[in-house]
């Protein structure tokens, strides 16, 4: 005598995902990448344009494979101090891909920058799988900071 | 940076997958075992494999494993989330198995389409076919798994593990695998497999006083014909099924190694997590944000605006919400003109005056009710109503999410992991295939987590960021801002001849869901019965809560009834026991139920006792409610339960379930309420949404009748529906007062 009606567990569940659209964020706003210091506010908004400590705050996300005082031990990546001029591939004792090995330059400012924007574009095969940044204004800040880094 | 959440399973009995479980795969090559048999047509294990063995362990089916060391573990594809569904289900798949008790484990399956249960998603779809020949069992399997992928369905709910995948499922891929053993020692031996014997996880053939452990035989047993409906044991077999075996996720829940949803290590150096904001109002959207002084707030990594809500990305989740407290949203006009709870009950009663005596839509009819009430000498009408209710678990609403490398990874507590996983892919515009979703124990769910948009907003948020961040509802956040058991209003005719007789029955409401027959009177023989549902703007949304439409209509008609039965002036119990003279069951478990609560016997001074019967579930239960009103104020004393589930796997585990929907559902009919307020939930909290406390429980005793090997009920909700009507039944015997309005604190305030 009961009239059934469609089970709404299931049922729900044989439509198609609700709005099955994309949903990005309307409004992003990002004050600082995680593991960074928190900056003074102007400088985490741009408006300062104190590149190179804006560098320095964006490479602490670098900074989980990439050690940058003279002689500290490498991590993951190979230890960046006075990166600038070095020729790729040739820290001692450090295991770089045979990509990065064969490579034939020495970074400078653009090699850097490029290299930062999209590393297996640059180096097809370098084992820097992560840490590319997307960003031209975070990229730019954090070359900046690695051209100061040398003895 | 890829650092994953340490598996801590192996401490306590529950052993669950891991990503460690994919990287052991490597050092399996050689053990090749292959076996799908009846529970899944096809031959998955090649494929699953990888994705649940470890070490040297060989796979005998989909559900069960086998190590070196003579350990079985059952793979089971529902959720923990109390209920001890893990333990039952591992119980008898290592009884059908005979397997040793004390080397079984239980593992959580890993959230693959091979792993729908198929018989919950039969049992919903076609219950028809539940017990079917054996000739048609292998094509009804095989449609029925087709279903149950295509809907994703790895559920967890309506009461359903032990009856569905239990009886169907697990009991056949242990038989199945003992079967498949004897056959490889059989042939190994060289003597014919029925003078094979098997107990605690031991071959031993007594003719020839060979013995072997499984384990020796687990990769030959891969080689044996697949029975696809082997032969199960009957009730005077069993030796764990029946039995109050101690629950294996008990010791990880007491020493803190049980891991939730919410213990997700965040795979990042620096974890990142979220707090969010959603629409105060359902159906609003954020018109804009103020995100200035959160901006500069200590810890505050991301501010997002993601159109249907807002979330503040930090170091930590207190600096999240501390800033998300700090933000300033303006939402959009609501939609539903509904402000408060008198504008919901207006709204239902207008639509119930609109129905009229005889309109809106029949949901059941049995004779003539309309022209027997003409007939009858006595009606008599009631209007009740019930409250909107949170879901509230412990474990609050909570998910980890990382998008990278077009793949996303999601730790959370689910009832539905493929759904999630389904609702999480179009979310980010990836395939399902894309994502993995690890999803540990439940710290609590009553059906909120059936829904998975919280999965969805975790995974748009940690797409938005690029890397892995928990998001975490506040208290608030959930129970202001969830889906409910809906609110809703009920009118009642009852015809009585002139003995008092129920003759006639007519009731209309306006919100009907699952399951289809809650709101119809089970088991008593009325010869008139119209059941009408008007449907009414429902202004918050619906989620199934424990025992779903019974929540409401165990309430609704076992109120009814008892007002029929003080109306006739006889008893109660007496008189509900007059009309089950063609349900035995049901009048079995009243008359256990008379003598374990002393019914007879005087209350004494300022009690009442009060029963009530609901069969839910596929399980009778009826529940006796003491009250002393001698302190001005209803409190609930006793209650007494009988519970008829056809038989109960495992007794200690059904009595516990029993007892905890016996709390649950008090604490709604005691405080359960969420009011409006200009369209928003007022309760906030557990100080204003308040939970029964311990020195408010009453002493709880509930006695079980295995009435026979009939299709078996479910535990996790039949206790809930008889508990509010019980209770209020016996304010109305200690008092004469009639409560038609939950919840009861507020009629004594």
């Amino acid at each position: 005598m009961i009239r059934r009606i469609a089970p709404t567990l299931l049922a729900a569940s044989l439509l198609p995902g609700c709005g099955s659209e994309e949903e990005p964020p309307v409004e992003q706003i990002v004050v600082r990448e995680p593991g960074a210091q928190a900056m003074p506010a102007e400088a985490a908004s741009g408006a300062n344009g104190d590149l190179v400590a804006a560098g320095k705050a964006a490479f602490a996300a670098c900074a989980a494979c990439h050690s940058v005082e003279a002689g500290a031990p490498s991590g993951i990546g190979p230890n960046l101090h006075a990166v600038v001029g070095r020729e790729a591939g040739s820290l001692a004792g450090f295991g770089y891909s045979d990509a990065m090995e064969a490579a034939n330059f020495a970074w400078d400012e653009a090699r850097l920058t490029a290299f930062l924007g999209d590393p297996n574009g640059v180096v097809p095969g370098t084992s820097m799988v992560a840490g590319a940044v997307s960003d031209p204004e975070r990229r730019a800040a954090i070359v900046a900071y690695l051209t100061t880094l040398s003895d | 940076m890829n650092r994953l959440p340490e598996n801590k399973a192996g401490r306590g009995r529950a052993a669950r997958w891991t990503r460690r479980g994919v990287i052991g795969a490597g050092v399996l090559a050689g053990g090749a075992l292959l076996i799908g048999i009846g529970i899944r047509p096809g031959n998955p294990v090649g494929r699953l494999k990888p994705l649940v063995a470890q070490g040297d362990e060989e796979l005998v089916n989909s559900w069960v494993k086998i190590d070196t060391d003579n350990t079985v573990t059952a793979i089971v594809p529902h959720c923990e989330m109390g209920q001890g569904a893990h333990s039952v289900l591992g119980q008898m798949l290592a009884d059908e198995l005979d397997a040793d008790w004390d080397l079984v484990k239980v593992m959580q399956a890993p959230a693959d389409g091979n792993y729908v249960v198929t018989d919950t998603a039969r049992m919903f779809v076609a219950p028809f076919t539940m017990n079917a020949a054996d000739w048609i069992e292998p094509t009804y399997n095989g449609l029925f798994t087709q279903i149950a992928r295509l809907a994703d369905a790895m559920i967890t709910g309506g009461s359903s593990s032990i009856r569905t995948t239990g009886q169907h499922q697990m009991r056949i891929a242990g038989a199945a695998a003992r079967q498949m053993l004897v056959g490889a020692a059989a042939d190994a031996w060289g003597v014919p497999a029925n003078e094979i014997a098997t107990r605690d996880s031991m071959l031993i053939h007594a003719g020839s006083g060979k013995r072997a452990p499984y384990a020796e035989f687990a990769a030959a047993a891969a080689e044996q014909p697949m029975p696809q409906t082997p032969r199960l044991k009957d009730i005077g077999e069993y030796r764990l099924m029946g039995k109050s075996k101690a629950r294996t996720d008990i010791p990880g829940k007491v020493d803190g190694t049980a891991v939730f949803g919410i213990d997700a290590e965040i795979p990042a150096e620096h974890p990142a997590y979220a707090a969010v904001m959603r629409p105060p109002v359902p159906g609003t959207e954020v018109v804009s944000m103020d995100a200035e002084a959160a901006k500069a707030m200590p810890g505050v990594l991301q501010i997002l605006n993601m159109g249907d809500h807002v979330a503040v990305v930090a170091d930590s989740y207190w600096q999240a919400q501390q800033a998300l407290a700090a933000m300033t949203v303006e939402w959009s006009e609501p939609e539903s003109s509904i402000a408060t709870m008198e504008d919901q009950f207006a709204a239902f009663a207008a639509a119930l005056d609109e129905a009229g005596e005889s309109g809106g839509n029949e949901a059941a009819a049995k004779g003539d009710a309309r022209a027997a009430f003409a007939e009858a000498p006595r009606t008599i009408e009631a209007e009740y109503r019930v409250p909107y209710l949170a879901h509230a678990p412990m474990e609050p609403i909570n998910c980890t999410a990382w998008v990278h490398d077009g793949k996303c990874e999601i730790w959370t507590s689910t009832q539905v992991p493929l759904m999630a996983r389904k609702q999480a892919a179009a979310a980010i515009g990836l395939d399902a295939g894309d994502i993995t979703i690890h999803h540990p124990m439940l710290g609590g769910a009553f059906g909120r987590r059936l829904v998975s948009e919280y999965v969805a907003m975790a995974a748009r948020v940690a797409k938005a960021t690029g890397y892995p961040v928990k998001m975490i509802w506040s208290r608030e956040e959930d129970t202001q801002k969830s889906m409910y058991r809906p609110a809703d209003m009920i009118r009642f005719k009852g015809g009585l001849d002139a003995d008092g007789r129920l003759v006639s029955y007519d009731s209309i409401f306006t919100q009907r869901h699952d399951p289809a027959e809650a709101c119809v009177p089970a088991g008593y023989a009325i010869p008139n019965v119209s059941v009408r549902v008007a449907e009414a703007p429902l202004h918050l949304p619906f989620q199934a809560w424990r025992s779903v439409d019974h929540s409401q209509h165990g309430f609704f008609t076992e109120s009814f009834i008892d007002e029929a039965a003080h109306a006739a002036g006889i008893d109660p119990l007496d008189y509900r026991l007059a009309m089950l003279a063609d349900a035995p069951r049901h009048k079995a478990v009243l008359e256990r139920l008379r003598q374990v609560s002393g019914w007879d016997t005087p209350a004494g001074e300022g009690k009442g006792r009060g029963v009530a019967m609901v069969e839910s579930f596929g399980s009778i239960v009826a529940e006796v409610a003491e009250v002393d009103m001698t302190g001005g104020k209803p409190r609930a004393t006793k209650v007494w339960a009988v519970a008829d589930p056809g038989y109960a796997m495992n007794p200690d585990g059904f009595r516990n379930q029993i007892e905890g929907g016996i709390v649950f559902g008090l604490t709604a009919a005691l405080y359960g309420e969420l009011e409006l307020e200009g369209g928003r939930v007022k309760q906030s909290n557990f100080h204003d949404y308040r939970m029964l406390r311990m020195n408010e429980c009453p002493d709880i005793e509930v006695a079980l009748i295995n009435s026979g090997p009939v299709p078996i009920g479910g535990a996790g909700e039949p206790g809930v529906p008889p508990i509010a009507p019980a209770f209020t039944n016996a304010i109305f015997a200690a008092t004469g007062k009639r409560v038609r309005d939950l919840p009861v604190a507020r009629q004594f305030a």
